[in-house]
């Protein structure tokens, strides 16, 4: 070959074309999706995620959850996963407009996290709603907020929850209500009561009740008597903490550094974990979730795509919920 | 022919058919003169190889043993992972790809090589960069794209870096002297062009100006696989194009060939990278014109298959004298299997068993170790010899450096791919808890474990080995350290 140009014209040449066709113009195409709504503009889907959820991506992103995990249901002709209940649809890109980041994933050594927050218990679907709900302030996280209620982490907001089931759609304002409750947050009472205190704008998915008909397939793993309800805040917690407490044959590092190990002042607080066996404190300590491990927790807990989209068609058995019922993400916690 | 100490001729491929005597010793000049930069990116790189070996080792061992250091943050597997990829792509193959092509460019080009203070410059910056970024990802910065892990800050500095490099290689380029450019010019020139715009892209799209959505995704897996065949494939066969003529004192086969082979590879291997998102979200034309694409890379697999194997026909033989043949022509042979295995794993019967499992972890180190790794290794055991003035110390440790990393990665790919499938088909059956699907697979990953100790101790030994010549250990010879006792038997018309 003779001449530079004629090289240097190819080797641009070539690497445009494949920068235009495979970026360029998918971002035309679908770069721009808006959510949907129906014909009354309510119903809105998706809708954008609280700051807890951004923060928890990063914990998720910075430990890697990405590498074993994927964040994708693949269409009913292509694999297993909707048989699995991993979802009652394929994925669709709409679903992942709000998030800044997608972590779609390449890798199962773990479960398909796409929906895990939609296969939380009746009543715990909302993305924060007991324990990781509450440290919304800073303070929460790490004062050794004497918690007088004997509630457990896991029950704490479940009654609440159930009463506002599907009040009014989700406006966008999703959080406002909630938005002068953090200065509270400290005190565990205002905590517990905070989603029923919030009629107006507390967002329908307190309850979804579509979540746990979506695990069509084998329960993985399998609910052992005495912890927390599968797939609940609390659950992830121990499970974050200790893998194989929960599932003898899991080969997930234990994430222990998010959490702390320390005293217990008069009653243990109400985020505490509920552990057993060899990793359950001594005495007078207990281990309880650090802001990271609880954004974590509200990240996972807002993953859901059991709302139907328009352009994807799903699976019967998890029929299309009532109005807003299963509509994932809106936080009712303000980022802060 | 005859299979002496000089049967292994050291003339110019196709380029110059006359080597006489000031050419020789041209060239010696022009050797001496990439000395300093070119041993620089070695060195960096082979600290950095043992550094990711390291970490690939305790990446592998915690999969299947969870409990291993997991209360560290800093060790927390999601953490060392990258840190491992990162390692070896920016630290490893990155800083001996660039040396191999910096010695490549000036010779080629025929001229000593100007302005080093940019190369070194480059170099330390680039070990800087990567440092960082090593640092940025197991203290929790990671930005959690693959092979694009490298917090802001440490990006920044690679790019400056790579600029200083590049820059370089055009200077160089204006410099050259004779009208000709051989073919593996065409392919350095492209990979020292490609990856600022590749890099640039990817960093923009991603992290400047984020797309939306899952586009993030798709432009992070087309960043990655165009780094695979844009950058690192494209170093390694045109090293290839290099070396073997080099050793065995032919030319190449066929110009044309070359020709036909270089631009399909740049336009067809260019839009792959789709595949792996397949039965994604993304619209399906996306996914079906990169999988036309890896079916249409079977185009400069055969033309750059056919045209090493014509240039190697009746000299096979050799491969036991000389290492770097040995070790390029192995490189060369897995591009084809490393082509052949992306293709197969990216048709959507299979696909479908095999997307979200180890397979593509055996796809990336056939593209990775067994192509690309093994023919730097082949370049370096040609290279390093004539910038220290010395040959390699001792026969035996090139042959067990090359059968530990030849069986290490046969076993890793073969644990991987075989593993892949069977932990594909349990996950595909949802009468089969998903936890059967990682069962499956763990008795895969202890072998992958061991596979792993293989590698380990073949870049230790290559690492000392290295270690001797940069101290000027090496044996002085004018002979170069031959694999097996070179006897006066016939090589010539097998």
């Amino acid at each position: 070959m003779k001449g530079l140009a004629p090289l240097f014209l190819g080797i641009f040449g070539t690497f445009a074309f494949s920068w235009v066709g495979l970026t360029v113009i998918p971002n035309w195409q679908i770069g721009h999706l808006n959510p949907q709504s129906d014909e009354e503009g309510t119903d809105i889907y998706p809708q954008p995620q609280s700051g807890m959820f951004e923060r928890g991506a990063r914990v998720y992103v910075a430990n890697g959850c990405v590498y074993c995990h994927s964040e994708q249901v693949r269409p009913d002709y292509a694999g297993a996963d909707i048989e699995r209940g991993w979802g009652n649809r394929r994925s669709a890109p709409r679903d992942y407009i709000f998030e800044r980041q997608v972590l779609l994933g390449k890798m199962r050594m773990g479960q398909d996290l796409a929906n895990i927050g939609a296969r939380a218990p009746a009543g715990q679907a909302s993305p924060l709603p007991a324990g990781a709900a509450a440290p919304a302030g800073p303070a929460g996280g790490t004062s050794p907020a004497a918690s007088p209620a004997p509630q457990g982490a896991a029950s704490a907001a479940s009654p609440s929850a159930k009463q506002s089931p599907s009040s009014s759609p989700p406006a966008q304002a999703a959080s406002p209500a909630t938005a002068g409750s953090p200065s509270v947050a400290t005190s565990p009472a205002a905590v517990a009561a905070s989603p029923a205190t919030s009629p107006g704008s507390s967002p329908p998915t307190a309850a979804a009740p579509a979540g746990p008909q979506t695990g069509v397939g084998a329960p993985w793993p399998i609910q052992t008597v005495g912890e927390p309800a599968m797939y609940s805040a609390a659950w992830h917690h121990v499970h974050l903490y200790s893998p194989r407490s929960i599932n003898v044959d899991s080969n997930m590092p234990s994430y222990r550094f998010l959490y702390e190990k320390r005293r217990t002042h008069e009653q243990r607080s109400a985020d505490a974990l509920k552990l057993t066996g060899a990793d359950a404190p001594p005495e007078g300590w207990e281990i309880v979730p650090t802001y990271d491990a609880k954004c974590l927790v509200a990240y996972m807990m807002a993953l859901n795509q059991s709302h139907p989209l328009k352009d994807v068609s799903s699976v019967s058995g998890a029929p299309a919920t009532p109005a807003g019922a299963a509509s994932p993400a809106p936080s009712p916690v303000p980022a802060k | 022919m005859n299979a002496t100490a000089t049967g292994i001729p050291l003339k110019e491929p196709a380029v110059s058919a006359v080597a006489g005597d000031t050419e020789q010793l041209e060239r010696a000049y022009i050797d001496a003169s990439t000395r300093v930069p070119v041993l620089m990116f070695y060195t960096s790189a082979m600290a950095w190889l043992i550094l990711g070996t390291l970490l690939a080792g305790f990446v592998s061992f915690k999969l299947h043993e969870p409990d291993l250091l997991s209360n560290i943050s800093f060790l927390t597997w999601g953490r060392v992972r990258p840190a491992h990829m990162n390692v070896m792509v920016y630290g490893w193959a990155s800083m001996a790809g660039m040396g191999t092509a910096i010695w490549l460019m000036a010779r080629l080009c025929r001229t000593v090589l100007r302005y080093p203070l940019l190369l070194v410059a480059g170099a330390c910056l680039w070990n800087l960069g990567v440092f960082l970024g090593v640092c940025g990802i197991v203290l929790g910065d990671s930005t959690g794209y693959q092979w694009l892990e490298f917090p802001r800050y440490a990006a920044i500095i690679l790019f400056v870096a790579y600029t200083l490099v590049a820059s370089w290689a055009v200077l160089m380029f204006r410099y050259r002297r004779g009208e000709q450019i051989y073919i593996t010019q065409w392919y350095l020139l492209g990979a020292f062009l490609w990856f600022p715009w590749l890099y640039a892209a990817g960093q923009l799209m991603l992290f400047a100006v984020p797309v939306q959505g899952v586009l993030q995704t798709a432009v992070g897996w087309w960043y990655a696989n165009n780094l695979l065949f844009l950058w690192f494939g494209a170093i390694a066969l045109g090293t290839a194009y290099y070396m073997i003529p080099k050793v065995i004192g032919r030319p190449v086969y066929s110009y044309h060939l070359a020709t036909i082979g270089f631009w399909t590879y740049a336009l067809f291997s260019s839009w792959t990278g789709m595949q792996r998102l397949i039965d994604g979200p993304f619209p399906a034309w996306m996914i079906t014109a990169s999988i036309a694409a890896t079916i249409l890379t079977m185009i400069p697999v055969a033309t750059v298959g056919l045209n090493h194997h014509m240039t190697m026909q009746g000299y096979f033989p050799l491969m036991r004298y000389s290492p770097t043949l040995r070790f390029t022509v192995f490189g060369a042979m897995s591009y084809t299997v490393f082509s052949v295995v992306g293709l197969l794993i990216s048709l959507r019967s299979v696909a479908s068993y095999v997307n979200f499992t180890q397979a593509s972890i055996a796809y990336s180190h056939l593209g990775l170790y067994a192509f690309f790794t093994m023919v730097i290794f082949g370049s370096m055991y040609y290279i390093v010899p004539r910038l220290v003035g010395r040959e390699w110390r001792y026969a035996s440790l090139i042959k067990l450096h090359f059968w530990a990393s030849a069986y290490g990665i046969g076993l890793m790919t073969l644990m991987l791919l075989v593993g892949g499938f069977s932990q594909g088909s349990s996950m595909e059956n949802p009468t089969l808890a998903f936890s059967e699907s990682v069962e499956t697979v763990l008795p895969y990953l202890r072998g992958r474990s061991l596979a792993g100790l293989l590698l380990t101790a073949s870049h230790f030994i290559f690492a000392y080995h290295f270690g001797l010549m940069l101290l000027g250990l090496g044996r002085t010879s004018t002979v170069p350290t031959f694999l097996n006792p070179v006897e006066a038997e016939t090589s010539g018309g097998h």
